[in-house]
């Protein structure tokens, strides 16, 4: 059984319809339990890779694989259960379903993935316990739960996807830019959370941020352009 | 539950297959019991209408208006209308073809109609005769026809006898099935 | 699981949009009450005429058509042309196979209501609905010349008791200016049992009363000059001349063809016979033409509002891109996302379909009453008809079809946008 969670090789991706490669990476590869602090400037292709690390983009060229099955062998709808069995999500805003409660949203990938659900009841009883676990964990009381999304601040709503993302032991932790909305105090705030979060779940954590201020909290650092032998960027239309 | 969920599989089993069973016979019996007969049928063997009308020849070139083929027509009518009926259809379980012609109910519930052996027996053409009508009492109501809907009736058929000087009238019909008619 | 917990999704994405939505699920409702009303005032119309009459083998009156003369005769709807003589009426008691005959005369009216001049014979043979006799709630029926037996619609409507005086008027007019029998009042001494017909909305008098009223007039007016007051016409001979129609049963109903042949055939009136089943089944091919129309107009309706639904929803798909990719982080497939448009859409009819309903049946509890006493039409709440069920089962599946292209773009565009919808 590797400790390697994620693996990446000689990865080629072009947008469909453009022939110049986008993002041309030879090796990458995340431990478990490691904190990855991924940066780059505005267009360097940080959310694609994050879509290919995830999954929801496949390369032309090149494998990458969560815990050993690379993406590609995988049927579309196996991908998706695959992701959500073995990784939550952070988006830089917007990361909730308005019309849902708090605790609502953070069930969410109990509802698509049995083994997380399983985990969830195994760890709290059940899975709606859970959510309060982890709801209780990034901060938010009990008052907040059956709050509507969109009752909730920007940093109320950062922190219900953090929970959500971390519901059911997934293995993987995928944060893109998920501070960059919140101001500088909830930021803080914020990342201690989601860091002690991790560490005690064990799970591993890939943050994309430009604020290097914070990288030195993480275990690792990459700066996308050095590792992306693309010729050039272009920023798709 | 005080049943196991094998003997309830097995109950389950006899209950669908004596159903079967059951439907099958029935439909059987019914298909058997209901024997097709035609409208000559009805019709005494013996029995011509046109023995005593010899001198209808010599009046076929008249109009119908004339008064001598009215009274013909008149008397044509009185033996049409007292034909006589074949006495061994009583209680026979039949099924016949024809139009209908309502009496009581409507599309929704027919209960009660007249079934005649051809197409616009009540409106242009000579009515038929007696023992070419049938009174139907459907049982259950018959559904989705009209006048001159073409049927199949299914049921008993009996020999009307009214409180007239006529006797014997026609025949009647207690129906336990009507079905549109369809080419065989 | 999955399923249960899409269509509780899809339910409460949609009611977060509700009042985007609201119109369409309108339309739908509309569409719905129009096609299942058509639907039921056509079964409730034939069912309310069929039960007209019962127990009558023919209806006998002048030469005109079949559906004049049985909506004149048996719904007091039209006038007669022509009338029949009595002596015709005679003619067809002696008739082989005639059992009874009772004569009807039509013309005059009291508030509207139609005026019956008829014999005892009518209590005795009238029938309707499944054979069912003509019951008096209260009092007897007409003995005394200017007696007069009303329906249940005319005493309740007019609020009348027994004993109540009453003026006919001459013609049909709700109206009456001036030509009226006020010389000649009739005393109410008889009401019936409602019965859900014409009947509850006549008045009964006897031939020879309709004679009485009618003996000093001449051509439809007061002949001037001659004014024979009530007093007087008690002593005279107030034999009928003529009636407007005739009911006729016989002894046996298969004789009906040749009876009606007889009467079709009588060498001194031009007389006509109908079945009034038969009459009624060519009434209804005349209005099923019309009826056919507004069925076709419905559905246009409901196609109408489908394309409303999809429209609505494939417009509103751009603003839920981002709905789309939350969904599609948290394990989400594009097979679920199509399946959450396609049970929003169904939803959606549902709830249109289900107001509609709701609405129908509201119209029916609310207006049942009126359209009973003032149109004879008796509206049935429950029983839906067989026509009704495949009109609903359409409207869901176009519903859930319309849904389907959203359902369709929704999975391409998700698949275009993965977890980074471009908005």
């Amino acid at each position: 059984m590797t400790s390697r969670l994620l693996e990446l090789q000689d990865l080629l991706f072009a947008w469909p319809g453009t022939r110049q490669n986008y993002l041309a990476i030879s090796e990458f590869h995340l431990n478990r339990g490691e904190t990855l602090f991924l940066h780059g400037p505005s267009g360097c292709g940080k959310s694609t890779l994050l879509s290919l690390l995830a999954g929801v983009l496949l390369p032309h060229t090149g494998d990458v694989s969560l815990l050993g099955i690379p993406w590609k062998a995988l049927p579309a709808t196996e991908r998706d259960r695959y992701r959500v069995d073995h990784l939550g999500y952070i988006f830089q805003q917007f990361n909730l379903l308005t019309y849902l409660t708090a605790l609502d949203n953070v069930l969410l990938p109990c509802h698509f993935s049995t083994r997380r659900r399983e985990a969830a009841k195994h760890h709290a009883g059940s899975a709606r316990k859970a959510a309060e676990y982890w709801l209780q964990g990034m901060g938010l009381d009990e008052s907040i739960w059956q709050r509507p999304a969109h009752k909730l601040s920007v940093g109320q709503q950062q922190r219900v996807a953090a929970a959500r993302a971390l519901i059911g032991q997934p293995d993987l932790v995928i944060a893109d830019e998920p501070t960059s909305a919140l101001d500088e105090d909830s930021r803080a705030v914020f990342l201690d959370l989601l860091l002690s979060s991790c560490a005690a779940a064990d799970t591993a954590l890939v943050f994309v941020s430009h604020d290097h201020r914070i990288a030195s909290r993480f275990s690792r650092q990459i700066s996308l352009p050095s590792i992306n032998q693309a010729l050039h960027n272009e920023v798709p239309g | 539950m005080d049943f196991t969920p094998q003997a309830a599989l097995s109950r389950r089993q006899l209950l669908m297959t004596a159903t079967v069973a059951y439907l099958g016979t029935t439909s059987m019996v019914q298909a058997a019991a209901f024997r097709e007969v035609t409208w000559e049928a009805l019709v005494p063997s013996d029995w011509d209408p046109m023995k005593s009308f010899t001198d209808m020849q010599a009046l076929g070139e008249l109009p119908d208006s004339d008064p001598r083929v009215q009274a013909l027509y008149d008397r044509m009518r009185k033996v049409w209308d007292e034909a006589p009926t074949v006495p061994t259809m009583q209680g026979q379980d039949v099924k016949i073809p024809g139009f209908i012609v309502p009496l009581e109910g409507n599309e929704k519930a027919l209960r009660e109609f007249l079934l005649v052996p051809y197409f616009g027996a009540c409106i242009h053409s000579p009515p038929p005769p007696a023992n070419q009508i049938i009174h139907v009492r459907a049982t259950p109501p018959a559904r989705g026809f009209k006048t001159m809907s073409a049927v199949w009736v299914s049921g008993t058929l009996d020999l009307e006898r009214n409180q007239s000087e006529m006797g014997v009238t026609g025949y009647s019909l207690k129906a336990i099935r009507v079905e549109k008619y369809r080419e065989k | 699981m999955s399923k249960l917990f899409l269509i509780q999704l899809a339910w409460r994405s949609a009611w977060n949009r509700r009042f985007t939505l609201a119109l369409t699920i309108c339309s739908i409702a509309l569409s719905t009450f129009m096609l299942l009303g058509v639907e039921r005032v056509r079964t409730d119309l034939r069912s309310s005429f069929s039960s007209a009459v019962s127990g009558t083998d023919l209806v006998v009156g002048a030469r005109t058509g079949s559906v004049p003369l049985l909506l004149y005769s048996v719904f007091h709807v039209g006038a007669a042309t022509n009338n029949i003589r009595w002596a015709s009426v005679e003619a067809i008691k002696h008739l082989r196979g005639v059992a009874w005959v009772v004569p009807l005369s039509l013309g005059d009216s009291h508030r509207g209501f139609a005026v019956l001049g008829t014999t005892q014979d009518y209590f005795e043979h009238f029938r309707y609905g499944e054979q069912q006799p003509l019951q008096l709630r209260e009092g007897q029926r007409f003995s005394k010349l200017y007696d007069a037996v009303i329906g249940a619609e005319v005493a309740d409507r007019l609020g009348y008791q027994l004993g109540e005086r009453i003026t006919l008027a001459h013609g049909t007019g709700e109206v009456s200016l001036g030509a009226d029998h006020s010389d000649k009042p009739f005393t109410v001494v008889g009401m019936l049992a409602r019965t859900g017909t014409p009947v509850d909305r006549t008045v009964h008098i006897s031939l020879e009363a309709m004679e009485a009223i009618h003996v000093d007039w001449m051509a439809g007016a007061p002949f001037p000059g001659m004014q024979i007051n009530a007093e007087e016409t008690q002593k005279m001979n107030l034999q009928p001349k003529s009636v407007t129609a005739a009911m006729v049963g016989l002894h046996s109903r298969a004789a009906v063809f040749s009876v009606q042949r007889q009467i079709n055939n009588f060498t001194e009136e031009p007389l006509m016979s109908i079945l009034p089943g038969v009459a009624l089944d060519e009434l209804w091919d005349v209005v099923g033409v019309g009826e056919k129309a507004l069925l076709l107009m419905s559905s246009l309706v409901a196609l109408v509002s489908m394309a409303g639904l999809m429209s609505v929803v494939l417009a509103g798909l751009n603003e839920r891109r981002r709905e789309l990719a939350i969904l599609r982080a948290v394990g989400a497939s594009l097979q679920h996302v199509l399946l959450l448009l396609a049970l929003e859409g169904a939803l959606l009819t549902l709830t249109g379909v289900i107001l509609g309903i709701t609405t129908l049946a509201g119209c029916v509890l609310v207006l049942g009453p009126w359209l009973q006493s003032s149109l004879g039409l008796t509206l049935v709440l429950v029983e839906p008809t067989a026509m009704q069920g495949i009109l609903l089962a359409t409207l869901l599946v176009t519903g859930w079809l319309a849904s389907l292209l959203p359902g369709w773009r929704a999975y391409r565009l998700s698949l275009a946008d993965g977890l980074s919808p471009r908005i």
